[in-house]
């Protein structure tokens, strides 16, 4: 610690040296060759960069490598990392997380990383499992997370009821590759939120009052007011393939006006069909919010495995090394969708990235338990 | 056992929660307060057990399950804080919170009042949520602690250090539990852990502001211009929660809520 101390008094000019020269160095690349290309880190690279890192353990603390890893180079790269987020925080379409400065900056947080891990470890002491927890698993997680990413592949999968699909188009390269893995769709399904009736203004589109998300569920036997209208939904038809229409009574407060009649909000073959109140204004229905949709789907993939199951959304369903989740359907055609389209991801780095997740959580509860005390 | 008799069940651990807080603060008594509160805490877990055993299985399917499970790990979550850290507000508060959902499960136990997305139905909505607000609200407590020190100078407010260190520490370990939670849980739902979407950028900047207060003392920054951190910060937390959604960058974001 006593050394620590001496340390603290100075600005660690060197260090310092090297963050701006990295930092600017990152920005020469960036005008000179542009964007990071993240493929250019995928295995073996990334694992020989981890070796790299790794091997910087061994630096003594004192030592020109070492000295990196003080805790005011921490607080410098922490303050530089913030900068950058806060750009890429307000600033539209900024390509700040793919660009050179922030990957460089990035690869000296992992650097400064392990050197304080290294430096901790020379007198190492059980009671220090906090410290560990949280600084190795950032590490595995910020390592795993960054470089593993350049591993990662995803591929999105349209597949027709009936049917049996194993080609996938790259989220990267856009073309339609054959993959390990084939899905079949048994059934496609969506629950739906009732729709609501509300009023519009046939001006604008726009529903009125404006601002106010006025409106009426539509289910049998339910009532609401909007504005100066009493609305009472008095029957609903609901069947597949038709669209949901709803036969409302709406009675107006000031002048006792009255008003019913079916409204329907219309689907990809039956048009939609309003109420007029005036020549501004009508009473019409919103499509209805999908609740739920589930895809029933067989999966094999090239070893002979097979799984069958019920992917949705929060739901995906895990195969050898890959995990297919349900990613959209016929928008058009909603709950009547005759497809489904899958994400697919091949994610290699995901078990160390859960390690360093529950490393860290497991650090969260000790700074919970212990507090600020030293 | 069902929702009807969950009435009777909320009002007893209430009342006995209620009544344990009161005891706290006003009576010298040093155990009645925490029998009171441990045993609102066991009739509660009474009916999650008996709804469990009638369901066939743990009751989070349901958004009004999860909040079930929430208004009671609230007040534990709470209770145990408070056992550890002594400060009675802390219990007060995760009692009052859980209130408000034990009264949307009474009134209201399945719709919610707006229609629900499928990517928000997910066991990982509630305690994603839950220790977000745990950690603002100690984080909160910090930055007016931090404010008072500033403002009446650090000589007369000296005793006010540890407890704003301990606020930090246990807001942000909430904090990164918060966002780690987060991040499984987007892997589930989206199929990314991160994606430095618009809220994760500016929950990093939050979380990453926080490190700089905790590692500031270590770099030699002093105490008291440490201290000017925490409002800072606490600006960035601010617009993590509420003002993501009014940024530039954040227009056609999926994760502006």
């Amino acid at each position: 610690m006593d050394r620590e101390s001496e340390i603290k008094q100075k600005t660690p000019i060197n260090e310092l040296l090297i963050i701006i020269a990295t930092v600017i160095a990152g920005f020469a690349l960036q005008f000179a060759i542009g964007p990071l290309d993240l493929s250019i880190i995928s295995f073996p690279v990334n694992v020989v960069l981890l070796a790299f890192i790794l091997s910087l353990l061994a630096a003594k603390p004192s030592g020109t490598v070492g000295r990196f890893g003080s805790a005011k180079v921490s607080v410098y790269l922490l303050a530089i990392i913030i900068l950058m987020s806060l750009y890429m925080g307000i600033v539209a379409g900024n390509g700040v997380k793919t660009s050179w400065p922030f990957a460089l900056t990035y690869l000296l947080i992992l650097i400064n990383l392990i050197l304080v891990v290294g430096k901790r470890l020379r007198s190492f002491k059980m009671r220090d499992y906090g410290f560990y927890l949280n600084h190795v698993g950032l590490f595995i997680f910020l390592f795993s997370a960054g470089l593993g990413s350049a591993d990662m592949d995803r591929y999105f999968m349209m597949v027709y009821e009936g049917q049996v699909e194993w080609r996938g188009q790259s989220s990267k390269a856009g073309e339609l590759t054959e993959l390990p893995v084939a899905v079949s769709l048994e059934d496609f399904s969506m629950d739906e939120y009732p729709s609501k009736i509300v009023i519009i203004d046939k001006s604008s589109g726009e529903t009125f009052p404006p601002g106010k998300e006025a409106s009426v569920i539509a289910i049998v036997g339910s009532s609401g007011e909007i504005d100066d209208w009493e609305i009472k939904i008095d029957s609903v038809v609901d069947k597949l393939k038709f669209a949901p229409a709803a036969f409302i009574s709406a009675t107006n407060k000031k002048n006792d006006a009255k008003l019913h009649g079916w409204i329907s909000c219309g689907n990809y073959f039956q048009p939609f069909k309003v109420l007029d109140i005036s020549e501004t204004y009508c009473f019409a229905m919103t499509y209805p919010d999908p609740k739920r949709f589930v895809s029933r789907v067989e999966v094999f993939n090239k070893n002979g495995r097979k799984k069958r199951g019920e992917i949705e959304v929060n739901h995906p369903m895990t195969i050898g090394s890959w995990k297919i989740y349900q990613y959209s359907y016929d928008s058009n055609k909603g709950k009547d969708s005759d497809y489904s389209v899958f994400e697919l991801v091949h994610d290699p780095w995901l078990v160390p990235v859960y390690i360093g997740i529950f490393m860290i959580m497991a650090g969260a509860v000790t700074l919970i338990w212990k507090g600020g005390r030293k | 056992m069902n929702w009807n008799e969950f009435i009777y069940f909320a009002i007893i651990a209430l009342f006995l929660w209620y009544t344990g807080v009161f005891v706290m603060y006003k009576s010298k008594s040093k155990h009645l307060g925490d029998v009171l509160i441990i045993s609102g805490l066991l009739v509660f877990s009474g009916f999650i057990l008996a709804l469990w055993n009638t369901l066939g299985h743990p009751p989070m399917k349901t958004m009004g399950e999860t909040r079930l499970l929430y208004s009671f790990f609230l007040v534990l979550v709470g209770y145990i804080t408070y056992r550890r850290w002594k400060y009675k507000w802390i219990i007060a508060y995760s009692i009052a919170v859980s209130t408000v959902f034990i009264i949307i499960n009474l009134v209201n136990p399945e719709i919610h009042t707006t229609n629900l997305m499928p990517a928000l139905q997910s066991i990982w909505f509630v305690p994603h949520v839950t220790v977000y607000i745990l950690s603002y609200a100690m984080l909160g407590a910090a930055t007016i602690a931090a404010i008072i020190v500033l403002y009446k100078g650090q000589e007369k407010r000296a005793d006010y250090f540890e407890l704003i260190d301990n606020l930090v520490y246990i807001g942000l370990g909430f904090l990164i539990a918060g966002m780690l939670m987060g991040a499984v849980w987007a892997k589930e739902a989206w199929g990314d852990y991160w994606t430095w979407d618009p809220k994760e950028v500016w929950a990093f900047i939050t979380a990453a502001s926080y490190m700089l207060y905790i590692h500031s003392p270590k770099a030699g920054i002093s105490k008291k211009n440490a201290l000017w951190i925490l409002p800072l910060a606490f600006i960035l937390l601010l617009i993590t929660w509420l003002g993501v959604s009014y940024l530039p960058a954040a227009q056609g974001s999926v994760h502006t809520y």
